[in-house]
């Protein structure tokens, strides 16, 4: 056995062109691969982080049927006492902060020009514990309760053409219901813009005082939703922490009902399981690349070496064991190219990791189109795991091995007499 | 009790649909210690009937024993595992691993038998390659070695597990007449020494001098099969170095 393992490794020197080939294509295949699913890794925890940051928190509460609507934006399944709930809720161990908000339909109006948006109203004082819009104020200011202002996210107010301290109507649809349309209008003036880098948020979103809101929708101390920030991003925890806060909701008895971030961000875990998908043709497409590489390397090996396995034949070798000396021949230049591959795009992942990959240099149209797809700003930062660089060294130590099984099949049923004529 | 017993062995080779009788009811025995060569011209089936000697094939009619055993009946791992221990080659064109130092090239058969530890293997290996004059250069890959230290090295090879048998398929032919003579010399030596039998292949009237026995083949038959007094005798600085042969005339 050993003997066979320094035959293999010594041969995978003897040609050693050939050798350097196989090896990068493997190599180069590989790192490649650990760049692509480390960069998508990246995205998606990106992603993740913009939607949970800005959009959903960890966990929201709703009233019961709100969630099937949310869409709408209903206002007429609304939590009348957003205060008692809010206060059981912040007992509940691992909760860090919690907020009722009220969402509503709205439109932008800037002369003629009209621009459909979604209305957040917030608690200045407690947001910032859960999102982080304040941290990404690009001009003006945050919110103070009283305010008659507004925020605007940067994309919103470039279209419209709005700038701090510009005054703006904003047209709150009260009730989004077809039969029962109705709508009143604040003129505001604009505090702050605000560019958190997740494009829904920054293209369509405005964020006012949630007194000013109630006031105007004439839905005082109600919201439409409870945020609920957790101390911990475990997916296992958000689960614990949303089932005790059923328990304390009694269901049924409140008529509410609790969701976690990923019910909220359905598209976009659909998009995420759709690039999955792509990976998945992308790693199947490196398999054919590096296998067929070993596979031609190895029987070019054969051929070559024919007379050499007639002898080795005629030593006594017998065929599982010619057959094992060039699937570890194959083994060992995968597990060599294998390991560059890893340590390669380890390296390269870890500096996208670091300084992130700007789609800046790739042009206007790239940038819209990736903003259409990730919740994410235009530099995207890799994610390198252990996990994907052990993974991806398994998988292309296994594909050498695998590609090597047919060359030396082929070389281990050679008739030892035919091998040995050979010239 | 013979050690190779040929009866009536024919070996007929197919190509396109047609049958050649690349030898053709043969019988022969050959005893233990035999120093024998197997000549004739190119084409008369030398290569054949080694091949069958030593279990790399398997004859179309008739029966082959190597120690009254039916080789016929074995399958290809059992007839490995004959190769393995009791017959040793040596090729025309040397066939040493070119990756392999001269010590681990003659140690392979060693390993491949695998009842020795390495140390027991490590002096078995020095010892051949004194006999046949190379320890100075055991270290030394086969690329870097002349024809003649090459094949000197596939005798040890060959020799090194002490089988019953050496079959050597025109050993000389690839190398100039004085080197080939070197080659049969210590050949000779090891034949006398460990009393191992040597089944050699020529179409060469000098090398045919060395054998004791010369069975003479044309056309897939035995036209000859006559003992002789040697023409030549083993020298005894033959092939070996400083350290020479260590060789007991019989
Ligand atoms: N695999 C094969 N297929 C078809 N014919 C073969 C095969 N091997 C040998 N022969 C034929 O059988 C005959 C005997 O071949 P063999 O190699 O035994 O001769 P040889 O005496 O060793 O000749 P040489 O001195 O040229 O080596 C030749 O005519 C050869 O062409
Ligand atoms: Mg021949």
């Amino acid at each position: 056995m050993l003997t066979l393992l320094k035959l293999a490794f010594r041969n995978i020197f003897r040609f050693k062109r050939r050798t350097i080939i196989t090896f990068c294509s493997v190599s180069v295949g590989l790192a490649l691969l650990i760049i692509t699913v480390c960069l998508m890794n990246g995205i998606d925890k990106q992603s993740i982080g913009n939607i949970i940051n800005c959009q959903t928190s960890h966990l929201k509460i709703f009233k019961t049927g709100y969630f099937a609507k949310k869409d709408e934006v209903p206002m007429n399944l609304t939590i009348s006492d957003p205060d008692r709930i809010c206060a059981l809720i912040k007992n509940i161990p691992g909760v860090a902060a919690v907020e009722g908000r009220v969402l509503f339909g709205a439109g932008l109006i800037m002369g003629m020009d009209e621009l459909p948006c979604l209305g957040v109203a917030i608690q200045p004082g407690l947001d910032p514990g859960l999102f982080n819009i304040k941290e990404s104020l690009s001009a003006g200011e945050w919110l103070e309760p009283g305010d008659a202002k507004l925020l605007v996210g940067k994309n919103l107010a470039h279209d419209i053409g709005l700038s701090v301290g510009d005054t703006v109507t904003l047209r709150m649809i009260t009730s989004p219901d077809k039969e029962d349309f109705s709508w009143n209008a604040l003129e505001l003036e604009v505090k702050g813009i605000f560019e958190s880098g997740n494009p829904t948020v920054d293209s369509g979103q405005v964020f006012i005082p949630l007194a000013r809101a109630q006031e105007a929708l004439a839905m005082p101390s109600a919201v439409t939703e409870i945020a609920v920030r957790l101390d911990s991003d475990d997916e296992n925890k958000i689960a614990a922490v949303q089932r005790k806060i059923q328990e304390a909701l009694k269901p049924g008895k409140e008529g509410l009902e609790v969701y976690t971030w990923k019910d909220l961000a359905g598209l976009f875990l659909v998009i995420s399981e759709m690039k999955t998908k792509r990976s998945a043709m992308i790693i199947l497409i490196m398999l054919v690349i590096a296998s067929m590489g070993i596979i031609n390397t190895m029987m070019m090996a054969v051929l070559e070496r024919t007379r050499e396995i007639g002898m080795l034949a005629a030593l006594g070798m017998k065929k599982w064991e010619i057959m094992k000396l060039f699937i570890f021949e194959g083994g060992f230049i995968g597990i060599i190219g294998s390991l560059t591959g890893c340590v390669l795009g380890g390296l390269a992942g870890w500096y996208l990791q670091v300084h992130g990959w700007s789609l800046a240099s790739m042009g206007e149209s790239i940038k819209k189109m990736s903003a259409a797809v990730y919740p994410v700003k235009d530099v995207f930062y890799a994610e390198v795991s252990v996990d994907v660089l052990i993974m991806v060294f398994l998988f292309g130590t296994a594909i050498s091995i695998l590609a090597s099984v047919y060359p030396a099949w082929k070389a281990a049923r050679l008739d030892p007499v035919e091998a040995l004529r050979h010239i | 009790m013979s050690l190779v017993k040929l009866q009536n062995v024919t070996k007929v080779y197919r190509t396109d649909g047609i049958a050649f009788p690349a030898l053709d009811d043969i019988s022969l025995s050959v005893e233990a210690g035999e120093f024998l060569s197997i000549a004739g011209p190119s084409g008369s089936g030398k290569t054949t009937a080694l091949n069958l000697i030593g279990c790399l094939d398997k004859p179309t009619g008739g029966a082959i024993f190597l120690d009254d055993v039916d080789i016929g009946a074995g399958n290809s791992s059992e007839l490995a595992n004959i190769r393995r221990h009791k017959i040793g080659f040596i090729f025309q064109t040397f066939n040493l691993v070119p990756i392999l130092t001269a010590f681990e090239n003659v140690e392979l058969p060693l390993i491949l038998k695998g009842d020795m530890g390495k140390a027991e293997r490590r002096a078995l290996v020095e010892e051949i390659l004194v006999d046949v004059g190379l320890k100075e250069l055991m270290n030394r890959r086969p690329s870097r070695m002349s024809g003649g230290q090459q094949q000197r090295v596939a005798a040890a090879r060959a020799l090194v597990k002490k089988p019953r048998l050496i079959l050597a398929d025109e050993p000389t032919a690839n190398l100039d007449s004085k080197t080939g003579e070197e080659v049969l010399d210590l050949m000779l030596q090891l034949n006398r020494k460990s009393g191992v039998t040597f089944i050699f292949s020529t179409h060469d009237k000098m090398v045919m001098d060395y054998a004791r026995r010369l069975i003479l083949l044309k056309d897939g038959r035995i036209a000859a099969d006559e003992q002789r007094e040697p023409r030549r005798q083993a020298r005894d600085n033959g092939a070996a170095g400083s350290g020479g042969p260590h060789v007991d005339a019989s």
